[in-house]
């Protein structure tokens, strides 16, 4: 096995009194991709930026090709070849594609800068990544993927030997994953050292050649990742036996709840009919950008939208959310950190927004509040200081928070988009268990999500979404996983790219 | 058939100006009405445009109110882009900003009338009409010498520091000097009923024996009496105002004792700059050089003479 | 859960500063004037602030929320002058007294809310961008005052003034009326802010206006609501402001925007939106006073430089606030 390029030797890290990482050390070795993975929390994100140089050590040491370094500031971890591509990219939103690449590093020709130059080497770049994407586009336009492949292009721009990436695949598609993978095992093949976390544990399996666990903190596994399954590495980041990760399906529906005839988003969706009884947990699956997200948006009074909405019997008109909730329905958002939650503001802030108006009689009760969250903390399992802002919780309790405070106005009917992106396994296994709960409880729901597995598992029924219409609806033993992806790709067309990703 | 089609928009083309050449239009640009005696000013412009354009119909008049001296500038070079103007009557905002501007429509040709503060380059305006700001000190001045012949101590207030305020003042520290008069506080309220009213309440709190007050402009004084009245105090014995203000005018008038007088500084003078240069434009007369009006002390026994009770000043 | 911040001092910096500021100028004007200290200049100092003081608690909420508004000075310019003309107007009817006076209040509170209501509707309703649509009205009402004044000085009747004095100079137990309202729109203000369901949605929009519409909050109507409560209270300070000089012209209230906003982002409000407090901003409000109460109160500074003391007291007031931000 060659020489590490970039290792950790009995890292640690404290920030105040307290010591996030315990004598952490791992190494990357040129053209492998090693994988970091752990629940929320586990200490992966610290670690990967202190190899990154973002900060240092508390104790412990770095050693690039061997020599022991101390990383000045963020420039020096560059120069050495070292690239971090943080989770929430870190591109400039107003700039185009071109710009973004070489930020920093613009080409000159006198004093004034080399447009064709830059363009040729961001198209030659980007082609190298297979993006189609336009060297002009603005990154506010781009898909997530795309942004993607602009942050590696940045990254290859800068001769990167070693690439660290924070959850790359979190908000792709599995057509977009396939992709990345291609271009990672290119990556690797030219010699790069590539650093990945993703809480998707067959990715890590098909393409990880070396692994890290991390626990609370510490390293509980590195080395080569053969023989490692993926119910192996379950146990090893949750610290016990994984048992089923889907609660059991009761199959005892109640009275109709919600009747959708000819919905209409204009621009995203068209003719959306459904129904959904109490106790149901209906599943909607699709490609990203087939209006999923959209159709139910527009059905709580969050964007504009036309057609026929019936509550338990009742025919309804919504245009605003308020008027949803008013009716008991309720969406939930998949962008927890822009539309769900004030990141700036404490959990009680955030918990009790949504049902303010019962926690005053004339003025805000705050001691009804802190009861609140403390039967929220308890009930939810959510972790983290009460006084911390919820912008520095870990992602899983942040979706926790999210729904306890979506379920503090006891709405009949939960839409609940992308239950688990982004949060670990133990988590997610947490939250299966709180909605199969609720549905228990003669509530109706509806998940939409983009991981098939989630869907299949969780739901009673899935419809499947394509270009804005409803492509087709599976339940019971033909619910699976080729049924939804011949009617989310269009019946009888298998996806190529989903064949490269067996 | 094509040439007399040209040939009739040639004729055309040629009687514009021709027409515009009969009817000679006069620029008037002046500050807007962002103060008391400014409102006044162009209460009177307005007046006197009214009344001229009805005199004589050859004339037309373009008005344009200025916030600031940037603004009052694009006025004057769009006058002269768009009306052509043949004269142009300004009251500069400010000496040196609007200096370049006006030589320019000077080179032009037209007639220029500059009102109340002088350009800094000597000899570019036809006719100069202005009121007397070292005299208008003076007189202020001289006023509170003869009314406290024992000598006393007062407090002044400033307008918005500028030249103007600074001839006055200064004509009005040469008329007092060694008549025992001690100015114990000056600062600066604007020309400003609310300033003057808050610089004259901490005038209050900080000095307990105030003679007289020298608020040297009638906004001023208005704000001055009200902190005075407020206070509850006795010892100030009167207020100077100063530029006639109606109101004040008709105390002095009516015999109060609080403002026994007060200074001339009319904004009146504004009309007179517009109807010389009228007279200038439709007839012979010669009327280029120097008009200055002075300020003259209004007392019970002139005052009436000096209150018009329709201007808005 | 690994990742924990520090636990946050328990009396921060944004707390302290601004106190800090205040109490220095204080002391300064302790040491440099004796009368400084008395009840007059007291009374003086704070019945100057009740009205810029009364609309900077209006103006803490639209901050909050995310909004600004430019044209409160113009405003209060405006209604003064129209409230004015109504009373003169009203004069030969109703005579000198009280329903005179009643009348000219709800002129100014009415003139106020429909003109809060139009800076609401043209930002909430058409989505025009709060600093564009405010800085237009600011320029309407400052030219509507003008016109109204015909360029000059719109005078309430003497009588009337006379009459009307009271609610300026006059008050409870030797504590002026504009002293006493002042107090009470404070205490109002800070209750709401922290404690009511107003308060905490006004914070929640100026936070993530996105994150309350998902939180089915009537994002529109709480924004279009600080907008109006603002020209309402314009209108309160007006009712106090008309009595003391019984006259308003074009240069009324010119700046008060600017001081107001001023007040609110010293008292610790961010200009951002988000976060507000209302005691912050009265902080605010009575350390531009005291600048000015002060430099009047001595010769120390040419009064040429009075605007550089004052920008740099507020700077400084700003800077204090700081918290240490960890290496970055």
């Amino acid at each position: 096995m060659t020489d590490p390029v970039l290792a950790l030797s009995n890292v640690s890290r404290s920030f105040g009194p307290i010591e996030v990482l315990h004598g952490v050390s791992m190494a990357l070795r040129p053209g492998r991709v090693h994988a970091l993975i752990g629940e929320n929390g586990a200490g992966k994100s610290t670690t990967m930026k202190i190899m990154a140089g973002y900060q240092p050590p508390s104790s412990g040491t770095v050693h690039v090709d061997g020599r022991e370094t101390a990383f000045a500031s963020l420039g020096e971890a560059e120069a050495l070849g070292i690239s971090l591509i943080h989770q929430e990219f870190n591109l400039a939103e107003q700039l185009t594609a071109e710009q973004n690449i070489f930020l920093g590093q613009e080409l000159k020709r006198g004093l004034l800068l080399d447009k064709r130059a830059m363009r040729a080497r961001t198209r030659e770049l980007l082609d190298r990544l297979d993006c189609r994407v336009p060297a002009d586009r603005v990154v506010s336009q781009m898909s997530n993927s795309d942004k993607q492949m602009v942050e590696i292009a940045k990254a290859l721009l800068r001769d990167t030997r070693v690439l660290i990436m924070d959850e790359p695949t979190a908000v792709l598609t599995k057509s977009e994953t396939a992709v990345l993978m291609r271009q990672v095992r290119a990556l690797r093949d030219k010699g790069t050292a590539v650093l990945f976390t993703s809480h998707k544990l067959d990715e890590v399996r098909e393409i990880a050649d070396d692994l890290t666990i991390m626990r609370d903190g510490a390293v509980v596994f590195s080395g080569p990742a053969e023989g490692m399954d993926e119910r192996a590495m379950a146990t090893a980041m949750v610290g016990r036996e994984m048992s089923d990760l889907f609660p059991a399906k009761t199959g005892r529906f109640g009275d109709m709840a919600l009747e959708v005839r000819g919905l209409t988003v204009p621009g995203f969706a068209e003719d959306i009919s459904f129904t959904l009884r109490r106790g149901e947990i209906l599943g909607i699956a699709g490609l990203i950008g087939s209006g999923r997200t959209e159709t139910f948006e527009g059905l709580c009074g969050l964007r504009p939208a036309t057609g026929e909405v019936r509550i338990k019997g009742q025919p309804v008109t919504i245009r605003h959310p308020w008027e949803a909730l008013d009716l008991g329905m309720c969406y939930l958002t998949e962008d927890r950190k822009t539309r769900g939650l004030l990141l700036q503001k404490g959990m009680r802030e955030n918990l009790t927004l949504q049902a303010l108006h019962s926690f005053a009689r004339g003025l805000i009760d705050k001691g009804a509040e802190e009861t609140a969250l403390t039967r929220a903390i308890a009930e939810f399992d959510i972790r983290g200081s009460r006084a911390v802002r919820v912008g520095n919780l870990s992602g899983g309790n942040q979706q926790k928070l999210l729904f306890a405070k979506t379920m503090l106005s006891s709405p009949e009917i939960v839409i609940i988009d992308e239950p688990t992106r982004g949060i670990d396994i133990g988590t997610k296994q947490q939250m299966y268990g709180f909605i199969r709960g609720l549905a228990d409880q003669g509530r109706a729901i509806v998940v939409i999500s983009s991981e098939m597995q989630e869907v299949i598992g969780l739901a009673d029924r899935v419809l499947v979404m394509r270009q804005g219409r409803i492509a087709g609806e599976v339940q019971g033993a033909s619910l699976t996983e080729d049924a939804i992806v011949q009617l989310a790709m269009g019946v009888g067309q298998r996806a190529p790219v989903l064949e490269t990703a067996q | 058939m094509k040439h007399l089609v040209s040939g009739l928009a040639l004729s055309v083309a040629l009687a514009v100006p021709a027409l515009a050449q009969d009817t000679k239009v006069i620029g008037v640009s002046i500050p807007a009405a962002t103060h008391g005696w400014a409102g006044g000013m162009n209460y009177f412009a307005q007046a006197a445009i009214d009344r001229l354009e009805e005199a004589y119909p050859e004339l037309d008049f373009v008005l344009a109110t200025a916030s600031d001296p940037g603004k009052q500038v694009n006025d004057i070079e769009d006058m002269v882009a768009t009306r052509n103007i043949d004269a142009l009557v300004v009251l500069p905002f400010e000496s040196e900003p609007l200096t370049g501007p006006v030589q320019n429509v000077k080179a032009s040709g037209a007639w220029i009338t500059v009102v109340d503060r002088g350009l800094s380059v000597p000899g570019i305006e036809d006719l100069y009409v202005a009121g007397d700001n070292p005299g208008f000190g003076r007189v202020s001045g001289e006023y509170m010498a003869s009314a406290m012949p024992d000598g006393g101590k007062i407090v002044v207030l400033r307008g918005i520091p500028t030249t103007i305020d600074n001839e006055r003042v200064e004509g009005f520290e040469a008329a007092i000097e060694g008549k025992n008069i001690e100015v114990i506080g000056m600062e600066h309220g604007n020309w400003n009923r609310d300033d003057s009213f808050t610089v004259m309440q901490d005038f209050l709190s900080r000095h307990p024996q105030i003679d007289a007050v020298w608020a040297s402009d009638d906004d001023m004084a208005v704000g001055v009496l009200a902190a005075i009245e407020a206070a509850g105090r006795d010892d100030v014995k009167f207020v100077l105002g100063g530029a006639g203000m109606k109101e004040m005018v008709k105390r002095v008038m009516d015999g109060d004792t609080m403002i026994p007088a007060n200074v001339t500084y009319p904004p009146s003078m504004i009309a007179t700059a517009i109807e010389i240069t009228a007279v200038g434009l439709v007839s012979q007369a010669p009327v280029s050089g120097n008009f200055i009006i002075g300020s003259v002390l209004v007392t019970p026994e002139n005052a009436e003479t000096f209150y018009y009770p329709d201007s808005p000043f | 859960m690994t990742v924990k911040p520090q636990a946050r001092p328990k009396v921060s910096m944004s707390v302290i500063g601004p106190i800090a500021a205040l109490i220095a100028l204080i002391v300064m004007g302790a040491l440099m004037n004796p009368n400084f200290l008395g009840p007059d200049n007291i009374s003086n100092v704070l019945s100057r602030s009740a009205f810029i003081g009364i609309i900077a608690v209006g103006m803490t909420f639209v901050i909050t929320a995310g909004g600004l508004d430019l044209s409160v000075g113009s405003m209060a310019a405006f209604v003064a002058g129209l409230m004015i003309l109504v009373m003169n107007a009203a004069l030969p009817s109703l005579g000198i007294g009280v329903p005179i006076i009643l009348l000219g209040m709800a002129t100014a509170l009415v003139a106020g809310l429909i003109a809060g209501w139009l800076n609401g509707f043209l930002i909430t309703v058409l989505g025009i961008e709060a600093f564009i649509v405010t800085l237009g009205s600011m320029g309407i009402y400052r030219s509507l005052v003008t016109w109204l004044a015909d360029g000059g000085t719109l005078s309430l009747d003497f009588g009337l003034r006379t009459f009307y004095q009271p609610v300026f100079y006059g008050g409870i137990l030797g504590i002026s009326w504009p002293i006493i309202v002042f107090a009470v729109v404070v205490i109002l203000g800070e209750i709401a802010m922290r404690s009511s369901v107003f308060g905490r949605h006004c914070a929640a929009i100026g936070s993530n206006d996105q994150v309350a519409k998902y939180s089915s909050v009537r994002v529109g109507r709480v924004r279009m609501a600080t907008y109006v409560m603002l020209g309402l209270l314009v209108g309160v300070a007006t009712i106090m402001y008309v009595p003391r000089l019984g006259s308003a012209s074009s240069s009324t209230g010119v700046l008060w925007e600017l001081e107001a906003i001023a007040a609110v982002i010293i008292g610790g409000t961010l200009l951002k939106g988000g976060f507000g407090r209302v005691w912050g901003t009265v902080i605010g409000v009575l350390i531009l006073t005291l600048i000015g109460n002060i430099l009047n109160l001595t010769d120390f500074v040419s009064p040429y430089l009075n605007g550089a003391i004052q920008g740099l007291i507020i700077v400084l007031a700003v800077v204090l606030q700081r918290e240490s931000k960890p290496g970055a």
